[in-house]
């Protein structure tokens, strides 16, 4: 009885913290493909920097990238199937890791793209991969929160499950 | 409370909370459909909008009729070894560059060893707060071309060149320094027009189809040349990789 006492309020609390996580997680998603929307040759070679992909594949993940994030912002936003949403999220950012991670790993010197047009870093700038990738697991946490808690305040979901 | 009333409140209570499992099911599964759905759309659309922006620009291009390399570059000098110089006008590396090996090239140039080929990219229109300084001043460099001013044009844009992140030189600006190096309304109306701003996206397409991201980028008969760290070579280093070239 001691323990469920104690529990009772964070059970209460988790909708609110999910909440605030997936406002963050849209907040994310959203500026990151706003800002790379308006220049998509641009988007394409941020990709192509990481030589990963040949430049034809590079340019259409370049071009495709920016609208997924919006899309994925917007529905974290409005919170429709927001476990699957969060899911897609969590893969997107792991995939986005596992890029800057191979980047680092061969020595390549780039701005990762997260929130620019990305490219080669000027000579005299370092990269700053484990910045990134912090920032990137800091996401990650957000997703996972969300994959684990996904009822949330203000969500269409809660609307549709006729949740008040 | 007798037992058979028991039993229907059970039994109801049952089917009530069946009934709201059914109904979590059913809104998951399409709220998921619609998730996938729009994702599946959102990214046709951006390979909708990214092909329709490519024929777009492509209908648009003017290729300036001096340009070589399949039209993505102004040649300077006949010499027998070639430099390949990626640039990009917003780019302060490549005035640093500029600076310290734009003497050396020209002498290089005027000795008949090099034929310089200048690739005016444009990948930091970012950084001109929406003015797409890179593009208009590649633009007008070709312009430049074409009336046969490439080289001075492009050195007194260096001479001034705009603080990264400012809205960078006005057209009225690039138009003026177009009068100060001898090149005059032709000049002015293919600033104002754009005329060969649809061009420079050309350029930079084939500078990132090469696999350089970075400017400056310079190339000695087809091999790359870095300085210390992967950083821009000096002076010294690009002479010297111009006499190996020459053999």
């Amino acid at each position: 009885m001691e323990t469920r006492q104690l529990s009772a309020p964070m059970t209460a609390a988790w909708p609110w913290i999910s909440t605030v996580a997936r406002a963050g997680l849209a907040a994310v998603f959203l500026t990151a493909g706003l800002l790379k929307v308006d220049d998509l040759a641009a988007s394409g070679r941020a990709v192509n920097a990481y030589r990963l992909f040949s430049y034809d594949t590079a340019k259409v993940i370049g071009a495709v990238q920016p609208f997924l994030e919006i899309a994925l912002g917007l529905l974290l936003l409005i919170g429709l199937a927001v476990r699957l949403s969060a899911a897609i999220a969590a893969l997107l950012l792991v995939i986005f890791i596992a890029g800057i991670v191979s980047a680092w790993a061969r020595g390549l010197q780039i701005d990762c793209g997260c929130f620019s047009k990305g490219g080669d870093l000027a000579a005299g700038r370092t990269a700053e991969y484990g910045r990134e990738i912090l920032r990137d697991v800091g996401f990650l946490v957000l997703a996972g929160i969300l994959l684990v808690k996904p009822r949330t305040r203000f969500s269409l979901d809660g609307l549709l499950m006729g949740e008040r | 409370m007798s037992k058979s009333q028991r039993d229907r409140a059970a039994a109801r209570k049952i089917v009530e909370q069946q009934k709201a499992a059914a109904k979590r099911r059913r809104v998951t599964i399409w709220t998921s459909v619609a998730v996938v759905a729009v994702l599946v759309i959102a990214g046709l659309i951006g390979f909708g909008v990214y092909a329709n922006q490519s024929k777009t620009t492509a209908s648009k291009v003017v290729t300036p009729s001096v340009a070589v390399d399949s039209g993505t570059a102004f040649a300077v000098g006949t010499g027998p070894v070639t430099i390949d110089l990626y640039e990009d006008f917003m780019c302060p590396i490549c005035h640093q560059f500029e600076i310290d090996s734009g003497a050396t090239i020209n002498q290089l140039v005027a000795d008949k060893k090099v034929t310089v080929r200048y690739h005016t990219v444009a990948i930091l229109d970012d950084s001109s707060q929406g003015t797409k300084y890179s593009t208009r001043a590649a633009g007008a460099a070709a312009e430049a071309a074409q009336e046969g001013k490439f080289t001075e044009y492009h050195d007194v844009l260096y001479a001034n060149q705009p603080e990264e992140n400012s809205s960078g030189l006005t057209d009225a600006k690039l138009i003026e320094l177009g009068k100060s190096v001898g090149v005059g309304d032709t000049f002015a109306a293919a600033v104002n027009n754009k005329t060969y701003d649809p061009w420079v996206a050309t350029v930079t397409e084939t500078f990132a189809a090469r696999g350089f991201n970075g400017t400056p980028t310079i190339v000695v008969n087809g091999k790359q040349l870095t300085g210390a760290n992967g950083g821009v070579p000096s002076h010294d280093q690009l002479s010297q990789a111009v006499a190996a070239a020459a053999g």
